[in-house]
């Protein structure tokens, strides 16, 4: 914190008292460090309570669940970042599939021209977005929302209310049988995998026992996982290390005076919309990727999800705004909830209940304790 | 009967605000704190109303000892502050009335129904036996920002205060404004009414306050009563080096080419018909009295405000408006007049506020920011500004006020302006750091042209090589630097002298024939 060094003699005689530095201390450690430590706990308690828990297998199903999640909360923390909101982003992921596999196989389009079809659908939804906001001045949250059962509509249309895969009837055509294929290429994003083979010895050997299904090959990452990566990587360095990252952030903390400094306020929201709208649609190309088909509603759960990952963000490292190391690791956390709680046999109700409990618990942990700091 | 604080402390992280403050407020005195920015004056108050949870020291009111750990408590033993932000204290969208009584119609429990008619005529009463002309129907928001701390002060002698506190009431306020004020506080006293008062400007303090208290750096260094006012002893007490008030040596060559020219710019109800030019070395006055469309006119000048018609042209080429980015990169630069909600990002630290207007400047490729080039500038900017503390990385939040519009000012540094503009870029900043920016403005203008827009007219005359007047949205004189004078400055800002000199009819003097209410509180009546 402000560690203010002053000319004035009589000012620097503070903190001497080394209780008020312990407490210091330990505030700035919960204040930054809370969230990450929770989060451990909570990986902690699940390897104890189920066998299943922390084995590699498992992991890899977390990570693997939650890479369409974290590319969706990137989007959503872009919105937010700039003071916005953008509630269509699940709708986007849901159409952005449907139409990628639709096109592929009703339509018989090359997987190129699906994939850049369905990301410009995302980004032209984007734009309207935000025309919606800025020139029509609806509220954020309004006009995304009319866009959200648009696009969710919309999805649904392309095959009149059925998913779309393989070897499906043309509901276009008297339902003739489809020619078009899901291409190879397409589907590897998901199913392609690097890095497997047979776990070594001594990996093993320092793991926990149990860790690797014995003797079993270790399948490897998928595709996707870099994908996200790389998503997050650029993104975080976006945001915290660029200068159109700090006009995000102005714009979002202070829309007025961002503007008296010269920040072109609108084409910053104007890009938050679009690269949200586009990153919805890559995370709805990797749901298909993975799933092979495009089926209906199939990002619709990102939206609360990752509404609730960005908002555990804000507690991580003491950050109190929305930022992307903080999204992805309320993202890998809300996935791990969920998997853990499964698997502990506790049914979804409450585990939404626990969702919204720890929510709630972890954002006014970071909230109220940054409150009596300043 | 006194309101007393003994050995008043409050430490923050890092540092310490304020440090074994003794001070005591008699009931119909008026006590002046004065000292410079970051002083504790603020610190001080806030703990005084209840802002702080936690502070050391004791406070006694008629030698009854008190706790005042949230602002309830502060306000149940009659004290009460008229902050700087009055804005904080209203509700914008509720009427006069509504603010005004907004304890009682809270507190109405067991009464479902107002009796509107009642309780307006009631805010009426109260309102016109302070003098005051607003009429109780009117949205706050409305209001002009001394309206608005005229209704702050009447809502706390509604709630019986017995200790008010100002801090630095006058900021954006012009002379007859800051006339009416005191003649609500001279009638606060004679009611037995204790005032502390913070206030930058020595003058003020000079004619309000009965005694003067000093703090430097969180300490108490000098009280005395009025009577040993002394500007140089003052200053010395404060700065703890010695100063006079005078204003910096003006520029005496001719000016160079038109940077800035402004032609027929109108906008519905703020500006008619406005036309002027302005050369690089030279420094532009605009005078005005609160609400005579100055702050329009330099937003419209920076593209902040779209006009209805004419036009601005920066070195003979149209700038097209709507648009501040446009008008940065011609080299055009406007302070804002309120900082916290214009010209600083509160939550960012120094820093990234001094990058903000010219981030390309601090970025590498990709855009990366390169933070040792940020910190850097940073530095500097302290360093030309005198900000306390010098730590590029505190928030500005936690900066006392004069220091945030230190930030405000300095993040216009980084790349040589061609037209600075200052909207009232004095307000909140003590005697040193005001010579500061004045010197600035004349260091700006060796190589570019300045406008100065201020409420304090001396501080026009002081700075400026020519000044215009503007009363309701129009230009109604120019004036040369031999001609600047306060008296003629104030007929024509307060309409007293006509546009083409002469003087107005005795009727239609306000300020000179009926000195008691300034125009503003009378135009409403009409209204
Ligand atoms: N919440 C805070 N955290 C850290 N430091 C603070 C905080 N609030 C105030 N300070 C520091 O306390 C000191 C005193 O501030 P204060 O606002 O009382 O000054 P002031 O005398 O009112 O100055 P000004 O004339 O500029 O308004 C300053 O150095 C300021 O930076
Ligand atoms: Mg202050």
């Amino acid at each position: 914190m402000a560690n203010a060094v002053s000319s004035e003699p009589s000012r620097q005689d503070v903190g001497n008292n080394s209780l008020e530095k312990l407490k210091n201390f330990v505030l700035d450690f919960i204040i930054n460090y809370g969230m990450i430590v929770a989060i451990l706990a909570t990986l902690v308690y699940f390897t104890t309570q189920t066998e299943s828990f922390f084995t590699a297998q498992n992991l890899l199903l977390i990570v693997r669940s939650s890479s369409w999640l974290i590319i969706v909360s990137i989007g959503i923390t872009l919105t937010v970042a700039v003071g916005g909101f953008d509630v269509s982003v699940g709708s986007v992921a849901s159409l952005a599939s449907m139409l990628s596999v639709a096109l592929m196989v009703i339509w018989e389009w090359p997987w190129q021209t699906a994939v850049l079809a369905a990301l410009a659908v995302g980004a032209a939804i984007g734009l309207v977005n935000s025309f919606l906001i800025i020139q029509l001045k609806i509220p954020d949250l309004l006009a995304t929302l009319g866009m959200l059962y648009f696009a969710d509509g919309l999805h649904r249309v392309i095959t009149q209310g059925e998913a779309a895969a393989n070897g499906m009837a043309n509901p276009w055509a008297d339902r003739t049988p489809t020619e078009g294929r899901i291409a190879e290429t397409f589907l590897e994003l998901g199913s392609g995998r690097f890095w497997g083979g047979t776990v070594p010895q001594w990996l093993i050997d320092v793991m926990p026992e149990n860790f690797f299904i014995r003797g079993s090959l270790f399948q490897g990452f998928p595709y996707a996982v870099v994908l996200v990566l790389v998503v997050a990587v650029v993104f975080h360095v976006f945001l915290q290390y660029t200068r159109w990252g700090r006009m995000f952030y102005a714009v979002g903390s202070n829309r007025e005076a961002a503007r008296l400094s010269g920040i072109p306020v609108n084409r910053v929201r104007l890009s938050a919309y679009v690269l949200s709208g586009i990153l919805a649609a890559i995370a709805g190309i990797v749901i298909a990727s993975f799933t092979g088909r495009g089926s209906i509603g199939a990002g619709a759960d990102t939206l609360l999800d990752g509404v609730a990952a960005t908002f555990f963000g804000f507690a991580v490292l003491g950050a109190r705004r929305p930022n992307v190391f903080g999204t992805v690791l309320g993202a890998l956390y809300v996935q791990a909830l969920l998997i853990g709680l499964t698997q502990m046999g506790i049914s979804d109700f409450y585990q939404d209940v626990i969702k919204g409990t720890v929510l709630l618990a972890s954002l006014s942990l970071s909230f109220y304790l940054f409150r009596g700091r300043s | 009967m006194a309101l007393k604080a003994m050995g008043l402390g409050k430490r923050f992280p890092g540092v310490v605000a304020l440090k074994d403050v003794s001070l005591t407020v008699e009931a119909g005195q008026v006590m002046a704190l004065v000292g410079a920015n970051g002083a504790g004056k603020s610190t001080l108050i806030k703990i005084l109303t209840g802002y702080y949870e936690h502070y050391e020291g004791r406070i006694e009111i008629d030698g009854q000892a008190v706790t005042l750990r949230k602002p309830a408590d502060a306000s149940q033993h009659g004290i009460q502050a008229v902050y700087q932000e009055v804005d904080t204290v209203l509700v914008p969208t509720l009427t006069v009335t509504e603010n005004l009584l907004m304890n009682e119609t809270v507190q109405r429990k067991r009464r479902l129904l107002m009796n509107w008619g009642a309780l307006n005529q009631r805010a009426r009463n109260i309102l016109t036996e302070m003098h005051l002309n607003i009429p109780p129907r009117r949205r706050v928001e409305s209001l002009v920002l001394h309206e608005k701390q005229m209704l702050v002060i009447a809502r706390a002698v509604n709630q019986r205060v017995r200790y008010l506190i100002f801090d630095e009431p006058t900021t954006s306020l012009s002379l007859p404004e800051v006339d009416q004020l005191f003649r609500v506080i001279r009638r606060l006293t004679q009611q037995g009414v204790g005032i502390i008062y913070i206030s930058h400007r020595l003058a003020e303090v000079r004619e309000i306050a009965d005694d003067i208290t000093i703090l430097r750096g969180g300490e108490k260094v000098a009280e005395f009563p009025v009577g040993d006012f002394d500007v140089g002893r003052i200053s010395e007490a404060m700065l703890g080096t010695a100063m006079t008030e005078a204003y910096p040596p003006k520029r005496v060559e001719a000016p160079g080419d038109v940077m800035l020219e402004a032609k027929n710019l109108s906008r519905r109800r703020a500006l008619q018909d406005v036309s002027f030019s302005v050369r690089q070395g030279e420094i532009l006055g605009i005078a005005g009295l609160v609400g005579a469309g100055k702050t329009e006119l330099v937003r419209a000048l920076f593209g902040a405000d779209r006009v209805d018609s004419g036009s601005v042209l920066v070195r003979g080429k149209r700038l097209r408006g709507g648009s501040p980015g446009r008008a940065v990169r011609q080299g055009v630069y406007l302070v804002p007049e309120e900082r916290r909600s214009q010209g600083v990002l509160v939550e960012d630290p120094i820093r990234k506020n001094i990058a903000l207007p010219f981030l390309s400047a601090f970025s590498w490729v990709f855009g990366i920011m390169r933070r040792g080039q940020e910190v850097a500038r940073t530095q500097a900017v302290i360093q030309d500004v005198g900000l306390t503390p010098p730590n590029p990385h505190m928030l500005v939040q936690n900066l006392s006020g004069g220091n945030q519009q230190k930030v405000a000012i300095g993040k216009w540094f980084t790349r040589p302006p061609r037209v600075m503009i200052f909207d009232e870029a004095t307000q909140g900043i003590d005697v040193r750091a005001k010579q500061d920016v004045y010197r600035l403005a004349q260091r700006v203008c060796d190589h570019a042209a300045v406008i100065f827009s201020s409420s304090d007219i001396d501080e026009v005359i002081g700075v400026a090589n020519r000044v215009i007047v503007m009363k309701d949205g129009r230009i109604v004189a120019e004036l040369a630097a031999h001609e600047l004078d306060r008296n003629l400055i104030l007929e024509y800002a307060t309409g007293a002298r006509r546009a083409d000199g002469s003087l107005a009819p005795a009727s239609a003097l306000p300020l000179a024939s009926a000195p008691e209410i300034p125009p503003q509180f009378s135009a409403e009546g009409g209204a």
